[in-house]
């Protein structure tokens, strides 16, 4: 076990209700009940009245009759949650999903770089705020269970922090039902033998526990109310894509705008495809306009990479086919502006093992060869040694061959 | 129109399900095509599934009442008929529903409208017959390099070309390439060449069974297969498949040589520990082959096999499964692996058949 409160347990308040409040500005500070048969989510003011997922919705209008009920987006939710684990890896490669709206996060490899487990806990939740508007609460401690429990406890809208020396003062006042595994019928046994909080527990003899929940349940909650939990963050369930995007608003953007968000996007990805050790064998740039047209280019590399340089290029490449090609700035897609722009690395490998692919001396009438040649250039001379004809014409001026620029870096 | 016919459960499910791959799965844009048609001639019922890329057409005995042509949802026909008891099957068709009896079951099933479903006809070009173990195992030994990734829809087919005396199959997913020669099989006019989608042949592989002949047909645009009473209709991929001649090194420096069946177990038990996309590494010197796996925080695996070696020391990394689908199809008890440095495509050959090789390209491990 880590001797320093680093693993962080981020679990999204409410989901499905605080993005439909979200979204619809007349829902907020008012109970919202989502799905209309079975309640698939609450708003924290529909469950002061008792409302709770999964809860039959006939019953919860009897409850809160005043609730506003909405059909739900599955769609947005899921966008939402993208954004959401976006934000998180952001901040550490090791995130563990438990569902869309709850992940475990290890943190104790980003300290040096972005503070104390505390300080980006705090700046977790606002970014979440930030980018996607939703409050999220954060449990912190050395292990997982108790990073739970806390976020359980923080919520809504919150943070706790047990730090080492706080753990039993803060986990042995609690109820037993905190504990994973205390469901009704063990939470009756353990009351009737007079163990209602974790601290009872913990004082109970593991003989007398075994004896009362069976050897294996005993053993687990007896380890658990002396948080005792080995299990690390476990992010092996590798993704296999990374990406990033931003909503621009409604105004229309210059190409200029456009690429600075694109390659700012694509570089904050590769660095964090290269803290994870993977490379990416697929770069895709996604447009969508004010209309909610998307379009999207993708490129496959000629040998997976994680280079900044190599990768920005690839995304400068592809926007220039986006926006010059049939919904070009002329066209009616280029016109109406647009809303999001996003990067996406697929096909992602691990950076020290790499399947090399044969090189085919041509493709058909594929341009591959060429961007196989232009990646070898760029990749021996810098992206800036090669560039589009229409790009360089276009850009303010000529570009100095090899001379270093902010993208190199 | 009415349609009447008894038939066997088991020649039906299986016509169905052979007709049936090659229905759409994603919801293309004619309905019609999730469904079977079936026409009765007399006593013969023709099962005809289609994606309009690739079209399978079954023939059947059965013993006709009532002639007529009836499109009905593949899928779950087919999925009734497999769930009957074993015997006869009754078929006919009233108005839009088609029922299919076999007592005590009875099923009434809405049809699909059979004037939409498209015209399909098959393949011109003059009829060529091939040996059907020989061509099958061809293609076996073939289709598992071919690409499945829709992005690159060239790499998806086998190229079909004329080579020397005979016919030379050809695939590559660009991390392995297969090539097979077909030698006295002259199907195709020197210089000419096919690509012809993998998924067609796998098809065709898969119903070869026990029948001696396949005829071929290679028109414009289609190519058409029959064998037993299926007959398979491909659109033939359009484009210039890769110059592979070129990647073929001429020159392999390196030269193992080891037993088919005793490298292909060893590494299947190695393979177990090559995890998480790790390769596994084949570490040649004059000792022989010894083979590792390592993945990080789960654990390795060793092991010597016996093979007689030529060349520098050296290491080369594999996937796997790249380098099992090779072997595996290998002919003959003995292969050679051939090698240049640690980063070159490797070449694995049958030791004793010329007409068999397969290139694959190392993982780069740092």
């Amino acid at each position: 076990m880590t001797e320093v409160a680093s693993i962080l347990h981020a679990d999204l308040d409410s989901f499905y209700a605080s993005v439909e409040q979200r979204d619809n500005p007349r829902l907020r500070n008012r109970p919202v009940i989502v799905g209309a048969g079975v309640v698939l989510a609450a708003s924290y003011e529909a469950k002061a009245y008792g409302v709770r997922s999964a809860m039959n919705g006939g019953q919860a209008r009897m409850l809160c009759p005043h609730a506003i009920v909405v059909p739900p987006r599955m769609e947005t939710y899921s966008e939402a949650s993208k954004a959401v684990f976006e934000v998180f890896h952001d901040f550490t490669p090791l995130v563990e999903p438990l569902s869309p709206d709850e992940a475990f996060l290890d943190v104790s490899g980003a300290t040096k770089l972005l503070g104390s487990p505390a300080q980006i806990a705090a700046d977790l939740r606002s970014q979440v705020l930030a980018d996607v508007g939703l409050a999220i609460s954060v449990g912190v401690a050395r292990t997982k269970f108790l990073a739970k429990v806390a976020s359980a406890q923080a919520k809504p809208d919150g943070m706790i922090v047990v730090e080492p020396d706080r753990e039993r003062a803060f986990l042995h006042p609690l109820p037993v039902e905190v504990l994973w595994g205390v469901g009704p019928v063990t939470s009756a046994k353990l009351r009737d033998h007079g163990v209602e909080t974790v601290g009872d527990l913990a004082a109970s003899g593991g003989a007398e526990l075994q004896g009362l929940l069976g050897s294996h349940a005993g053993r687990h909650l007896r380890a658990l109310a002396h948080n005792r939990d080995p299990r690390p963050v476990d992010n092996s369930r590798r993704d296999r894509s990374m990406g990033a995007q931003r909503a621009l608003g409604q105004r229309v953007r210059t190409r200029e705008e456009l690429r600075t968000e694109l390659l700012g996007l694509a570089e904050k990805v590769a660095a964090r495809l290269r803290k994870a050790e993977r490379v990416t064998r697929t770069v895709t740039v996604r447009y969508r306009n004010a209309d909610h047209e998307r379009e999207s280019r993708s490129r496959t590399l000629v040998e997976p990479s994680a280079s900044t340089q190599l990768l920005t290029a690839t995304a400068d490449d592809l926007l220039l086919t986006l926006v010059d090609g049939p919904h070009g700035p002329g066209s009616r897609l280029g016109r109406v502006g647009c809303s999001l722009i996003g990067i996406t690395f697929s096909g992602l490998g691990r950076a020290d093992a790499v399947q090399l692919a044969l090189r085919f001396p041509e493709e058909g009438r594929s341009t591959e060869r060429l961007d196989g040649l232009v990646d070898d250039i760029r990749q021996r001379w810098g992206s800036k040694a090669v560039a589009r004809a229409s790009l360089i014409r276009r850009s303010e001026g000529i570009e100095v061959l090899g001379r270093p620029t902010a993208l190199d870096a | 129109m009415g349609m009447k016919f008894r038939c066997e459960r088991d020649t039906l499910v299986e016509a169905l399900s052979a007709a049936g791959r090659a229905v759409t799965t994603r919801g293309g844009a004619l309905p019609v095509l999730a469904g079977v048609r079936l026409e009765l001639v007399g006593d013969q019922l023709t099962v005809t599934g289609s994606d309009l890329d690739l079209t399978i057409t079954v023939v059947i005995e059965v013993a006709g009442g009532e002639d007529g042509i009836v499109v009905v949802p593949s899928k779950l026909v087919s999925d009734v008929v497999r769930s009957l008891r074993p015997g006869s099957v009754d078929v006919a068709v009233d108005d839009d529903d088609v029922r299919i009896v076999s007592s005590p079951s009875e099923f009434s099933i809405r049809t699909i409208p059979a004037d939409e479903f498209p015209e399909l006809s098959g393949a011109e070009g003059d009829a060529v017959t091939l040996d059907a173990g020989e061509f099958r195992a061809a293609i076996d030994q073939v289709e598992k390099a071919a690409s499945s990734d829709d992005a690159r829809p060239i790499l998806t087919g086998v190229l079909m070309a004329a080579e020397a005396d005979g016919l030379r199959l050809v695939s590559t997913d660009s991390y392995r390439l297969s090539v097979r020669d077909l030698s006295g099989t002259a199907i195709l006019s020197e210089g000419q060449t096919v690509l012809v989608p993998s998924r067609a042949l796998k098809e065709l592989s898969r119903v070869v069974g026990d029948q001696d002949q396949i005829t071929l047909r290679l028109g414009e645009r289609d190519a058409g297969f029959e064998v037993g009473g299926v007959s398979i209709t491909t659109r033939l991929i359009e484009g210039d498949f890769p110059n592979y001649r070129g990647l073929i090194p001429q020159n392999h420096p390196n030269q193992l040589t080891v037993d088919r069946e005793t490298l292909l177990d060893a590494v299947r038990r190695v393979r177990l520990l090559a995890q998480e996309s790790t390769p596994v590494r084949l570490a040649m010197s004059d000792d022989g082959l010894e083979l590792v796996a390592v993945t990080q925080d789960v654990g390795q695996a060793h092991e010597a096999v016996e093979a007689s070696y030529n060349g520098t020391d050296l290491t080369v990394a594999f996937n796997p499964e790249y380098l099992i689908d090779g072997i595996e199809v290998a002919p003959g008890d003995e292969i050679t692996l051939e090698t240049v440095d640690e980063l070159k495509p490797a070449l694995l050959k049958a030791a004793d058949d010329p007409n068999f090789l397969y290139l694959l390209m190392p993982v780069r491990v740092s």
